[in-house]
């Protein structure tokens, strides 16, 4: 059978090829589109394990992805450092961090803005590579904080011409980037660049190593003042637990604490928050991934089938020769799941190949293309080719062999 | 019931209908073949002579019979699975259009049979196709050989499994005569070595005297 499948297969080349292409194609978008939300999910999740903290704590109605605003007041960043137990306070850190955002390297970036002082626990293990840590004499800040600055109608950095004049000596400490190497890299960024963040020119004073939490990072005041005039807000916490306290329970303590306007999650369980963020749009990923695979497969019933009209005849043959109707059956399955292999082959291919493409055209999109979707993409284009070619496959088991036979 | 009958066909009725209209084409024959004979079936044409041999061949049931039997087996009322068996194990057949299949080489639409039964097929295969000539050719694929080399290719096939019945429509039919002739050697040859039982159809007089019994239809009759 599979002589004759493949035999059949080599008669007709360019509509084999065709058929193999349609179903790579189904196959490259599945991979793809799994790769893409995979990749990058895990990417982020990588990132958020850097930081040195054991609790997440995000306002309880924001998705974990798109959290937004600064939902937390001064007043939560004080609980959070009273909660305690009979040895103290449960959080040797919190970790305020305000979201910003900020077009770089082609694409909208989320902007942390961490305390410089905090910046320790963002980095790990990891080097400075250029530059350095921003405003580490925290000479704006302090310069806020003391109230010594002439007032000025809006804030420091409200961007009128009198606050630009008037605090001028400081902003320079203020207006600081650090980013990661892979932005660096791709956006070519070079110490002292400049970039536009809402109505404010930031400079570029660091660069660190890949893995960081963020890809760009501001000094928090610096962005309180910018957002939301000075106001001691946040948009997430991190909490870096004392050393002999167990994380889950502790997180419990502190949910117990803040009730239900507030989620505490491990840090550990951020991946899993992640693709729960991201089921519906995994789901539509899937449902398009497996309308276009259907759509392939259909293909591949049409070749069958047009196989099956155009060699009546020679079923016929193999009928008259002892061919069972299982057997015919058998041949079409034969053929449709050669012809979903090599569309499977063709897809992976096709794969590396938009992953290429997409890194060329978005470089800090990552695409992971592992061997469990490899694994996936060959059963369900076995399987896929196998029910294709059940149809046709039935059609031609009830060939009357006599009529085939005659058949011109 | 006779042992030594290959084929046993009494009674025998077919009617075609095409869009509701019966067009009946076997009336009433009875036909009984020795193991071993070969028999020449002439008749004009239309006269029911390849329904004969699709029945006795059986890829086409008989509308009635009172009796079909070969090698003393009882053929009416077997399913489609225990006919295939009976074509796959005691029948080859010869078709005036060769009916090769046309994407495998020769040598792969010889060893068809063996392979169906799941034989192996190496020397035998290459001692046949060089028996009928056509050493040099198994590679090639049915389109590329000359209809007499095409006819020799499909008579090898149809013998290579050794079936107890041989049946053949028409055989020489697009053959010009001396491939005709060839063709009809080769096959009365087999027939004396392998000691088939032959059924040949045709309407080539000059054919007929190889055969041990020749048997005249007209209008789904046999006549005197």
């Amino acid at each position: 059978m599979l002589v004759l499948a493949w035999a059949n297969l080599t008669h007709h080349k360019l509509r084999t090829l065709l058929s193999a292409l349609a179903v790579g194609i189904g196959i490259m978008l599945m991979l793809v589109s799994r790769g893409l939300a995979g990749g990058s999910l895990a990417e982020v999740n990588e990132r958020m394990q850097s930081v040195d903290a054991e609790l997440v704590v995000l306002p309880a109605q924001d998705n974990i992805i798109f959290t937004s605003g600064a939902p937390f007041r001064a007043s939560h960043e004080r609980h959070l450092r009273r909660v305690s137990d009979e040895r103290g306070p449960l959080a040797a850190a919190v970790i305020p961090v305000f979201f910003g955002q900020v077009q770089m390297a082609g694409q909208q970036q989320r902007l942390f803005g961490v305390d410089p002082e905090q910046m320790e626990l963002f980095l790990g293990p990891r080097r400075v590579t250029a530059g350095k840590l921003f405003d580490r004499a925290r000479v704006f800040v302090e310069q806020v904080e003391s109230g010594a600055l002439p007032p000025v109608s809006g804030g420091p950095l409200s961007g009128s011409p009198q606050a630009a004049g008037a605090y001028a000596e400081y902003l320079a400490d203020g207006l600081e980037l650090v980013i990661d190497e892979r932005l660096r890299r791709v956006g070519a960024y070079g110490l002292g660049d400049e970039v536009q963040i809402m109505g404010q020119v930031f400079r570029i004073v660091g660069v660190v190593e890949t893995g960081v939490a963020g890809r760009v990072f501001a000094p928090l005041q610096t962005l309180r003042e910018i957002v939301v005039a000075g106001e001691p807000t946040a948009s997430m916490y991190f909490i870096k637990l004392r050393p002999d306290l167990e994380p889950a329970a502790a997180a419990d303590v502190f949910q117990r604490q803040f009730g239900a306007d507030v989620r505490v999650e491990l840090k550990s369980e951020y991946g899993q928050l992640l693709r729960a963020s991201f089921a519906s749009v995994n789901l539509y990923m899937t449902a398009s991934s497996s309308v276009a695979l259907a759509a392939c497969f259909l293909f591949i019933l049409l070749t069958v089938y047009t196989m099956v009209i155009e060699h009546t005849r020679e079923l016929g043959i193999l009928k008259a020769l002892g061919v069972s109707r299982l057997g015919l059956v058998r041949l079409a399955v034969v053929e449709a799941v050669l012809i979903s292999a090599g569309g499977v082959a063709i897809g992976i291919a096709l794969a590396f190949g938009a992953r290429e493409l997409i890194v060329l055209v978005k470089p800090l999109l990552t695409v992971d293309l592992t061997a469990k979707h490899f694994l996936a993409a060959v059963l369900i284009g076995v399987l896929g080719g196998a029910l294709s070619a059940l149809y046709p496959g039935y059609r031609a088991a009830r060939l009357d062999p006599a009529q085939a036979l005659s058949h011109e | 019931m006779n042992d030594d009958l290959m084929i046993d066909v009494r009674g025998l009725h077919h009617t075609y209908t095409h869009t509701g209209v019966a067009e009946p084409v076997l009336h009433g024959i009875d036909l009984q073949v020795r193991r071993g004979e070969f028999l020449v079936v002439m008749g004009p044409s239309g006269c029911g002579k390849t329904t004969l041999l699709n029945i006795l061949g059986l890829v086409l049931s008989p509308t009635r019979a009172a009796a079909l039997r070969l090698a003393g087996r009882e053929m009416l009322g077997l399913g489609d699975g225990a006919r295939t068996r009976v074509r796959r194990e005691m029948i080859g057949f010869v078709f005036q259009r060769f009916n090769l299949l046309p994407t495998i080489s020769v040598r792969k639409n010889v060893a068809l049979p063996l392979r169906l039964r799941g034989l192996a097929a190496d020397g035998q295969v290459d001692r046949l196709v060089d028996r009928v000539g056509l050493g040099g050719c198994a590679h090639k694929k049915p389109g590329q050989l000359s209809m007499g080399q095409q006819q020799r290719a499909a008579i090898a096939r149809a013998v290579i499994g050794e079936p107890a019945l041989l049946l053949a429509d028409e055989p020489t039919g697009n053959l010009d005569s001396a491939n005709a002739a060839g063709v009809l050697e080769l096959l009365s040859d087999l027939h004396r070595r392998l000691g088939q039982t032959v059924v040949m159809i045709t309407h080539n007089e000059q054919l007929a005297v190889t055969a041990d019994r020749v048997l005249r239809m007209c209008d789904g009759r046999f006549v005197d």
